[in-house]
């Protein structure tokens, strides 16, 4: 079975690419760093593997997610190499390319975005590209579908294809430096040729993970060689023999094209979008349209109509066939109540959640998300993040455990644990249907405002957090912040649903699994006393757990033992709060629960159990997630106890103040 | 704003991974590049080079062409 791995800069259209080749999906954004662990398919028709690795600016990682690939080709020998480009930032990309080219794999090299490069009025001769490169070249506008099957024709026959050759003229100094170093390592430790060579070179630019490789093997003839190489600034003498070799290459096969020089898009956008005094206030509209469509303009309709659905036709329908097969009451009660109550009440708010991550989608897209990061920057600098961590965040809200993965192109180890502690605070999807129950209750009329006052809330708390934790680890002003501002895109639906889609069946698959067991857990508790079987949920067990913690929760106004046992429920998964509601009432119809809960509750209680529900532990995903990117269990457990703390502490704060004003 | 042209002139005061990043993205000493947009506050500046748009934070932008 042959593999073909895919490497490029980020933001060069890589993951699209690797999406029309094969038949598995994986996930695509217009910004840096979408692609944070590698991904796999097959080349459709046939049993190739490809590879999607992180882009990457070098093979010297400067942050985790570029780390895997230095790692994937110094572990890995792919039978071939895809090396995806940005046909307008050649001499960018063909760093990474002369790389990738002297490490001797087969190379198949991609100008993507070919349709950019001709908007800007020019192009290139592929011929003479090959031939100075020594490998194939061709071209493609991967969004546009063009050029896919050439692409998919070289990789068929991969085997056809010469190993890389690219000997670049380094300085005689280098050269022989390169020659002594690799006949040493060819002859001490049996590496081949080509990769001795490639080690060489690598070692001499201070590639950080070869350092390590080095020192590990106690690769002697690089090592002690080690400050010699310094001495004489290999590295730099490197960098500028590619750097030179690249614009002489560039320059002999450019080509002018006449009469397309046409005004650009990004220009024209960036104007508006990135101004110094409008950028702000347009990254607020446009995040209050989002939530706007989401809440109130579309998601919530559709929310609506399913429910009605469910609570209607579908529980009537199940209870009347139970009935009449005569099932015993027990098991009617965990059908109907139970199952789908919980997971249909769940289930209701696909079409909230949905239009969220498609608007989500839809900004990653088009590049605004890059824009985002930089009109943020100023802020986020101010509590010791830049505003890369800023995507991440805003990832957070579609799942904190994605958000946590995308803080792998946050540069500094500091400020990735950072983001990394605050994300749980931004309020992930999962919360939203217990917003949208309690708004309905018992805000009808101001519904995404609340919604927003909520988010709102949770971002406040993060920045306060972070801001902490920046005097707490010393941060120092030395953050790396270099953000590629790529060219807009017209967004294309096929992208913005596979992107949507992509985000959202995390959440149709726990509905499937987690949540269902959490439901039926909390039926068995609601329905079962010290007395047995109990038709009154006032008898169970759930409800005397929930009334030995009144104690605890009335300074926060909770005096429920429904809202207080629906908490714990909540660990599991956030989404279990609403289906736990839903079955401890008894009740598939959220219309029936709405009008319960706003009997015994009053708006100020609601709105400090949603703040505690927004702030308190995460989600067991969330906790494994954290521990598996800080490597530690004790990072995992703080962020348990100081969440809990930190809700604990607003809420009380919230209801004690609240209710001098309304008390 | 009127834009404004700029030669990189030194890497030097940069911490180590700024100017590997810089590096990377092709840009060098003796580069020539443009202002695009500057935010005020010395919020962060907008650089284009070779059709390519980079965000840098100001203190970075002032470093590279502080000789001008």
């Amino acid at each position: 079975m042959a593999t073909v791995a895919l490497i490029g800069n980020p933001n060069t259209g890589k993951t699209t690419l690797f999406n029309s080749l094969t038949d598995k999906y994986a996930y695509v954004g217009n910004w840096t760093g979408v692609t944070v662990e590698k991904k796999q398919g097959t080349l459709k028709g046939t049993d190739i593997v490809i590879i999607d690795l992180p882009g990457v600016y070098s093979l010297d990682p400067l942050t985790k997610d570029e780390a895997v690939v230095t790692n994937y080709l110094m572990h890995n020998h792919p039978d071939m190499i895809l090396n995806v480009t940005n046909a307008s930032q050649l001499k960018r990309n063909l760093l990474l390319t002369i790389e990738v080219l002297e490490l001797g794999y087969p190379v198949v090299l991609v100008l993507n975005m070919i349709d950019d490069l001709r908007r800007a009025g020019y192009e290139y001769d592929l011929d003479i590209l090959e031939k100075t490169l020594g490998c194939k070249v061709t071209a493609t506008n991967a969004r546009g579908h063009q050029g896919i099957n050439k692409v998919r024709e070289e990789t068929i026959r991969y085997e056809a294809l010469h190993p890389a050759q690219l000997n670049l003229e380094y300085p005689p100094m280098i050269q022989q430096a390169i020659r002594q170093a690799s006949t040493a390592l060819v002859n001490d430790f049996s590496f081949s040729p080509q990769v001795a060579r490639w080690l060489a070179i690598q070692f001499m630019s201070k590639n950080k993970v070869i350092h390590k490789f080095a020192q590990e093997k106690k690769l002697a003839p690089l090592l002690n060689q080690q400050k010699y190489y310094e001495a004489q600034k290999f590295a730099d003498k490197i960098f500028e023999v590619r750097l030179q070799f690249i614009e002489e290459t560039l320059k002999s096969a450019r080509q002018p094209l006449s009469g397309s020089n046409q005004v650009e898009l990004t220009s024209r956008i960036d104007k508006v979008v990135t101004n110094p005094i409008l950028g702000l206030p347009i990254f607020v509209l446009i995040f209050f349209i989002m939530f706007k469509l989401s809440f109130d303009w579309v998601g919530t309709p559709l929310s609506d109509m399913l429910d009605h659905f469910i609570s209607g036709p579908v529980s009537s329908t199940v209870d009347n066939f139970l009935t009449n097969l005569g099932a015993i009451p027990a098991l009617r009660s965990l059908i109907v109540n139970g199952i789908i109550a919980g997971v249909g009440g769940v289930l209701a708010f696909i079409p909230q959640i949905f239009m969220l991550f498609a608007c989500i989608s839809l900004l990653e897209d088009s590049g605004y998300m890059a824009r985002a990061a930089l009109v943020t920057d100023r802020i986020m600098q101010m509590i010791g993040l830049n505003g890369k961590s800023f995507i991440p965040l805003i990832i957070g809200f579609g799942c904190n455990v994605t958000g946590i993965m995308a803080a792998r192109t946050v540069e500094q180890p500091k400020e990735r644990l950072i983001t990394t502690l605050i994300m749980p605070f931004m309020s992930c999807s999962a919360r939203l249907p217990i917003y949208s129950l309690f708004v309905a209750a018992f805000f009808p009329r101001h519904q995404a405002l609340i919604v927003l006052s909520i988010y709102f809330l949770g971002i406040v708390v993060a920045l306060g957090m972070a801001k902490f934790y920046q005097i707490l680890f010393k941060v120092k002003e030395s953050s790396v912040f270099v953000v590629e501002l790529p060219h807009y895109h017209l967004p294309r639906l096929d992208i913005i649903w596979h992107g949507t889609w992509d985000k959202g069946k995390g959440f149709i698959k726990k509905a499937g699994t987690i949540i269902f067991a959490g439901t039926v857990l909390i039926w068995v508790l609601s329905s079962f006393g010290t007395s047995g079987f109990v038709t009154n949920s006032a008898n169970s067990f759930a409800a005397d757990l929930g009334r030995i913690l009144v104690p605890v929760f009335k300074p926060i106004g909770l005096v429920q033992w429904q809202a207080i046992s629906a908490l714990f429920t909540g660990i599991l998964a956030k989404e279990v709060i609403t289906s736990s509601m839903m079955v401890m009432f008894h009740t598939s119809s959220k219309a029936f629960l709405i009008a319960s809960l706003s009997q015994f509750m009053t708006p100020l209680t609601a709105y400090a159990l949603l703040i505690f529900i927004l702030l308190y532990a995460p989600c067991f995903a969330t906790l494994a997630t954290i521990k598996q990117e800080t490597g530690s269990t004790k990072w995992m457990l703080y962020s348990v106890a100081s969440s809990l703390v930190i809700a604990y502490a607003i809420a009380f704060i919230f209801f004690q103040v609240g209710q001098l004003f309304f008390g | 704003m009127a834009q404004q042209n700029y030669i990189l002139h030194s890497f030097d005061c940069l911490n180590g991974a700024t100017a590997a990043r810089l590096h990377d993205m092709g840009l060098c000493e003796g580069c020539p590049i443009k202002v695009v947009q500057k935010y005020p506050f010395h919020g962060p500046v907008i650089i284009e080079n070779d059709h390519q748009r980079i965000g840098l934070r100001y203190a970075v932008f002032t470093s590279l062409t502080e000789a001008e």
